[in-house]
């Protein structure tokens, strides 16, 4: 019996498997790089015009958060500091580190490089236009900078820690008491609800001590009326 | 026709009242039926034809083809953007990035500024609201609302111009300094009053006592020592003679009358009383929107209206006693039977109600009938009581007529134009203004366009825009009230009116940073730094302006002929949209459509149906949408057209385009003023080019000049005119067919008579328990639904472990009420509404084509009782706002495919624009017509350029940067094929909520113990009682909307409002249970009119 295949036909399933997954691959890369949303992308960390150090201003020297996003429980942006709140210190404090320059730029009118011109930060942190969210809705009722921003505290230089999907948000929007902590704890970035809980006595209705950071959670919410929302509204209009 | 048409159910039996929109709707049109079979107007839901199709075929490809080729080209470039966060270098105090700042001001208008607070975003005004702290604030109206548009308009003024070319500030300072050596010049000011302006003016007058003062508005009366404010809080019965104080002619502060059109008082407190209504009576030839609100209005022409008050006066005087003026003889007394009984019972009425009745005439009427409703006022011993004579700042001022002849003698060699009022463009014909101002030296004009006037002029100086000047001003009442800057002029060589006064005593023009206007106001204003700090935080010192005695006038006489078909009479009448053609550059306005006319981009003559069909136009205007139309040349529009006729009037002769108006007088022709002030090549009559340089993108091809008919003795009236058909036709944009509901009911009127139905007696209260049982909800079932309004209990259980209502939030349940009784029809909330929440504007042809975007849709009905044997040609005018009502029941949800309209939790029905599609289901499922689709890129592609929005990605975008910064940047900027609509402000609600949230740490502060220890309280986190308002809602001047939170049950406005027995559900009978209620227009019948028993009839049934 005659071959009703030609050899040539001998490879062609394999052929076909590489083309079609070497093509699978180039359109998931490309959707990758070029549709996924800038939001979700974990681990950007640009360089910044001042080598701004979080670790050394938060963790070494003790700045609390509001010092430079001085407006983060006041408005639904966090705003940067102005040049003004850097200059503060450092017309005192390392004047001279040519690393400043950009703030001299802005601030110094006795620098050579003078123009008065503010600092141009590069954002690693965008929401989308469509999406409104609230710092100060979040911060004034027990979510941490540290639920979506990482330990910002101990990045030389700032990054992107976690995935600002929209998934993302609705994971703490339909199970807040994973993330909510005291009022009092939600700049302090180096919280942990165990310790707290072996600091303070917190008793839960029935008169108990409370000692799993769990319940805690769920007691927070309930203690804070907590209700976020799953609607649309919440944050698209 | 493939669709199915829902049969409504037939109108009830024995129903006398016969409703419409338009004229096609009542004469039952074959191309209206066509427009009914459609539901959507054509070009918004489908293609026009093969032809149609085929051309959008072919473009959509070429478009695609286009973008394909250009998303390759940008793919090669394309890298993730660095996007840079830029913070200040000095933090400004007050401002915290992304809150909102609000600051008091004020508008100044020729009938008292209007009380403003402003909303600021990083030192940018957004927009306005009234200042509710202020004695004479009511509201605000689709005028103030507009004039933040005019700020970042691309076509503001923004150079100095000699001779229309740019020069430099110097030449103009040499200019002023000539003019002061010489010192014969004169400064035209406009009819508002500003203690600061009066004082310079004054200083100036002592400094060069030859220098002369003009003021000049063309619809507002000349300069007078005093001016009369109605008090309408204490008005009781009120006549309005050819007065629309409601709206266009203010004659104090209003929102007063409109508490007292609800029988139940402001803020429904009280119990319902029908005596606590004020009753109106009108007396009008044109129809206005104080006519419709009116009570009793009576139609009639225009040279009868003087005789009638004349009649009014003699029997007013004889009850009260007094003697009537010789001169009252000199009117004939109107001898039909019904108005002679109108007139008695109207007199009667006024007498009973002595010293609180009020009798106002229009201010542009005749000095003959002001005279006359002031002797009126005098018998009823108004003054004092329900009117105030108040001194005015501008007493002393000359008039046009007065500046003409001082040019024209020389007695002034200089003229500086202050006046808003455009000079040349809108005096009086006769007057031929220019030519006098060509006799002067040097002219200066200064304003915000380069309009007729600064072409006129040699010197152009662009103005500073109110919201970027120092400056003060009066009140209705005279009320002492600032004018601060939100923002440095956008543009440098900016001045404003101070600074130019200011330069006139020392010489040298200052600006911006320096500018002398705030040192001429703190100067102005005498009290200490404490005092000035607390008038600047507040927009005001309270205190009424002095009383000035007002000499009563001499009744005068005036000889009127009564018009006919062959010597019609002709009322050059204030325009809705653009008023005297000042607002012609505003989009926002041009859009915003006429309130009762309907009419948007253009005007039109406006004739009633009677004297149309005796001029043989009736048949004409009927057939706007005619087969025969020339085709469009984008190859989609609505080919609606109306015929143009040629109007002639003491020699001179235009040609316009006319529409059926229903409700006018007989024989007289309504011209509203203000368009017609530039064409280009691509006018739709080859009009242009002409002065085309006048206009911007806007206000070109807008509609026709009648200024040039109007005389110096006939600015408001002209007898004899000839109307003459043309072969000619114009597109009209109207919007009376757009997004048109259909049912029972729909609007819902009631009277405070009694009344006779079905042989049966209905009493005041019987009628008012009743509205909710009127049209089909008297017979139809009560709906069953069969969903539930609960989520899954499988997968998202409460706490009991059952299914969860959807509507859960126990803190929240928004809702609104809107009260027809107050409602009149204006377009405060629509403009409002366009501010608040960034909707685009759409030009006149995507318009035509009832692809407006206005959330909020003014209804507009007329409507006339079968039987009314005294003017069946009077019909009620009933308006009805309606913006998407939130169902709770949405039939719009279900339909989408995407889930981008949803509901919240409190009762919202949302729309996720980023989720949206634009399938257009939800807008073809919703009952209300509330919902608008983005055709293109309204945002992006400036749509007032023609063809524009045709080119796709190769069209012009928008022109310049300004116009984006008004822009709310809590409102996310809709772009092409996505579906929006009301969402009751969802950002105003959420700004409150979160601020709201603030409170739990107060609480805990407060307590001295830790978060955990402290429970939150609904009564923390639940706003407080009204203090959150939607933007219409703050904008209304007739206080007709109610807003607020269902779970604050009685102590909230809204839900007293909503618990009256004469609030409904608008189609209530489709089960979809809105949150937005309607309540029922109360009208307050004089039983002893002749008219009384057809008054409160006007219940609105659509077929």
């Amino acid at each position: 019996m005659a071959n009703i295949f030609p050899r040539w036909t001998n490879l062609l399933p394999l052929k076909i498997a590489i083309c079609a997954g070497s093509v699978a691959v180039g359109v998931v890369a490309a959707f990758t790089v070029y549709a996924t949303p800038k939001s979700t992308v974990v681990g950007y960390q640009p360089s910044q015009p001042i080598p701004f150090s979080h670790k050394i201003h938060v963790d070494q020297l003790g700045l609390d958060c509001r010092y430079c996003h001085s407006f983060v429980d006041n408005s639904d942006h966090s705003n940067l500091p102005s040049a003004n709140t850097c200059w503060n210190c450092h017309q005192h404090v390392q004047r001279q580190s040519p690393k400043l320059d950009p703030l001299h730029r802005a601030m110094d009118k006795t620098h050579p490089l003078y123009d008065g011109k503010p600092i141009e930060w590069v954002k690693v942190h965008k929401a989308p236009d469509y999406v409104k969210f609230s710092h100060s809705a979040h911060v004034n009722r027990g979510v941490s900078c540290v639920s979506c921003h990482g330990q910002v505290d101990q990045m030389d230089v700032v990054f992107h820690a976690k995935n600002h999907s929209m998934g993302f948000c609705l994971e703490c929007h339909r199970a807040p008491e994973n993330e909510v902590r005291p009022l009092e704890e939600v700049f302090n970035l180096k919280y942990d609800a165990a310790q707290y809980l072996q600091d303070n006595v917190v008793l839960n209705d029935k008169g108990e001590r409370i000692t799993e950071p769990k319940e805690f959670g769920k007691q927070l919410k309930e203690t804070f009326k907590l209700q976020p929302k799953e609607s649309c509204a919440t944050c698209h209009h | 026709m493939s669709k199915r048409i829902l049969q409504h159910p037939e109108i009830p039996a024995g129903e006398n009242t016969i409703s419409w929109r338009s004229v096609g709707q009542l004469e039952g049109s074959q191309d209206f039926r066509n427009t009914l079979d459609r539901e959507f107007p054509r070009a918004a839901a489908e293609m026009a034809d093969e032809a149609d199709a085929e051309t959008s075929r072919r473009s959509f490809l070429k478009l695609m083809g286009a973008s394909t080729a250009l998303a390759g080209l940008s793919m090669a470039a394309c890298r993730r953007p660095e996007k840079y966060t830029v913070p200040y270098t000095q933090a400004p105090e007050w401002i915290i990035p992304g809150k909102a700042l609000y600051y008091a001001s004020a508008m100044p208008r020729s009938s008292g500024a209007t009380p403003v607070v402003v909303t600021t975003f990083e030192g940018r005004p957004t927009k306005l609201g009234p200042n509710t702290l202020h004695p004479d604030s009511d509201g605000t109206d689709a005028f103030v609302q507009a004039s933040i548009l005019d700020l970042y308009s691309p076509s503001r003024s923004q150079k100095i111009l000699h001779h229309g070319a740019a020069a430099d500030l110097a030449g103009l300072e040499a200019v002023i300094k000539e003019a002061t050596t010489s010192g014969k010049f004169g400064i035209v000011f406009g009819a508002d009053e500003s203690p600061t302006r009066s004082r310079l003016a004054k200083e100036i007058a002592a400094k060069f006592p030859s220098a002369m003062f003009y003021s000049y508005e063309s619809l507002s009366p000349a300069a007078a020592a005093s001016r009369q404010v109605a008090d309408f809080a204490k008005a009781d019965r009120i006549l309005a003679l050819d007065c629309d104080f409601a709206s266009l002619d203010p004659q104090g502060p209003i929102t007063p009358f409109f508490d007292r059109r609800k029988p139940e008082g402001k803020g429904y407190k009280a119990k319902r009383d029908k005596k606590s209504m004020n009753r109106l009576y009108a007396v009008e030839s044109l129809f206005t929107l104080t006519g419709g609100m009116a009570d009793h209005r009576l139609r009639i022409e225009p040279s009868k209206v003087i005789r009638i008050a004349a009649d009014i006066a003699r029997q007013v005087m004889a009850k009260t006693g007094g003697s009537a003026p010789a001169e009252l003889s000199s009117f004939a007394p109107v001898t039909e039977e019904k108005i002679v009984k109108w007139v008695a019972a109207c007199a009667d009425d006024l007498v009973a109600s002595k010293g609180n009745a009020l009798v106002l005439a229009g201010s542009r009427t005749s000095a003959a009938l002001k005279n006359i409703a002031f002797a009126i006022n005098t018998a009823l011993t108004s003054f004092g009581a329900t009117l105030q004579s108040i001194a005015s700042d501008n007493a002393g001022f000359g008039d046009i007529a007065a500046l003409k002849k001082d040019l024209d003698s020389a007695a002034i060699e200089h003229v500086i134009l202050l006046t808003p009022a455009n000079v040349a463009f809108d005096a009086p014909a006769d007057l031929a203004i220019v030519e006098s101002l060509h006799k002067a030296k040097s002219s200066i004009h200064w304003g915000l366009r380069t309009d007729a006037s600064a072409h006129a002029a040699t010197w152009h100086i662009p103005a500073a825009h109110y919201l970027e000047s120092w400056s003060d001003a009066r009140s209705a009442n005279g009320h002492y009230t600032l004018i601060q800057p939100m923002i440095l002029p956008l543009y440098d060589a900016a001045v404003s009116e101070l600074e130019l006064l200011s330069a006139l005593l020392d010489g040298k023009i200052t600006s911006g940073e320096e500018s002398a206007a705030f040192a001429a106001v703190r100067k102005t204003f005498t009290g200490d730094d404490a005092a000035w700090k607390k008038a600047l935080r507040e927009g005001f010192v309270a205190g009424a302006a002095a009383s000035a005695p007002a000499t009563a006038p001499v009744v005068t006489a005036e000889s009127l002929t009564d018009a006919s078909e062959q010597s019609l009479d002709v009322i050059f009448s204030t325009d809705g949209s653009i008023y005297d053609g000042r607002w012609i550059e505003n989009a926002w306005l041009q859009e915003s459509p006429d309130p009762i006319s309907k009419l948007t981009w253009d005007n039109a003559a406006l004739i009633a149906p009677k004297t149309a069909k005796a001029l043989g136009i009736y048949d004409q205007v009927i057939a706007l949408e005619s087969p025969r139309a020339a085709s469009p040349v984008d190859g989609e529009a609505g080919n609606r057209r109306a015929p143009v006729i040629s109007i002639s009037l003491g020699g001179k002769s235009i040609e316009i385009p006319v529409l059926i108006a229903f409700g006018l007088a007989e024989n007289t022709i309504v011209l509203p003023v203000g368009y017609g002030q530039g064409y280009d090549v691509e006018d739709e009559l080859a009009r242009g080019p002409m002065n085309a340089t006048h206009v911007g993108l806007v206000g070109v091809n807008r509609g026709v000049n009648v200024n040039q008919l109007r005389t110096s003795a006939t600015t408001y009236l002209a007898q004899g005119a000839k109307v003459t058909l043309t072969e000619k036709r114009y597109s009209v944009a109207l919007t009376q067919e757009h997004h048109a509901m259909y049912g029972r009911a729909l609007a819902r009127e009631i009277s405070t008579m009694d009344v006779e139905k079905h042989h049966k007696n209905y009493s005041f209260e019987k009628q008012y328990d009743g509205v909710a049982k009127q049209g089909n909800d008297a017979h139809a079932p009560e709906n069953m639904s069969l969903y539930k309004q609960e989520g899954s209990a499988t997968w998202n259980p409460g706490k009991d472990g059952k299914a969860q209502p959807l509507l859960s939030d126990d803190l929240h349940q928004w809702a609104m009420n809107i009260d027809l009784s107050s409602c009149m029809g204006c377009n405060a909330c629509l403009v409002a509404c366009q501010a608040e929440n960034n909707i685009p504007v759409v030009g006149k042809e995507q318009v035509a084509m009832g692809r407006a975007m206005h959330w909020i849709r003014m209804d507009r009905y007329f409507a006339q009782d079968k039987n009314n044997t005294f003017d069946i040609d009077s019909p009620a005018m009933v308006p009805q706002p309606v913006a998407c009502v939130q169902c709770e029941s949405a039939p719009c949800e279900t339909v989408c495919p995407v889930n981008a309209t949803v509901h919240t939790e409190d009762g919202l029905n949302a729309m996720a624009y980023n989720r949206c599609i634009g399938t257009r289901y939800c807008a073809n499922n919703c009952p209300y017509k509330a919902r608008r689709f983005n055709y293109f890129d309204y945002n992006k592609r400036n749509p007032l350029i023609a063809h524009n929005l045709y080119k796709g990605p190769l069209g012009t975008t928008q022109v310049g940067e300004a116009p984006h910064l008004q822009r709310n940047p809590n409102v996310t900027v809709r772009m092409r094929g996505v579906m929006e609509k009301c969402t009751y402000c969802v950002q105003r609600l959420k700004d409150a909520k979160i601020r709201q949230k603030r409170g739990q740490k107060q609480d805990v502060l407060a307590s001295g113990k830790t978060s955990p220890e402290v429970v939150v309280t609904t009564k923390t986190l639940r706003i407080p009682i009204d203090s959150v308002k939607v933007a219409c809602q703050e904008a209304c001047p007739a206080d007709a909307i109610s807003f607020g939170n269902l779970l604050d049950e009685k102590a909230a406005t809204v839900v007293r409002g909503r618990e009256l027995a004469r609030s409904y559900e608008l189609l209530h009978y489709i089960g979809t249970i809105p949150r937005t209620l309607y309540m029922a227009r109360v009208k307050n019948p004089n039983e002893k009119m002749p008219d009384a028993e057809f008054v409160g009839t006007a219940t609105i049934h659509m077929a």
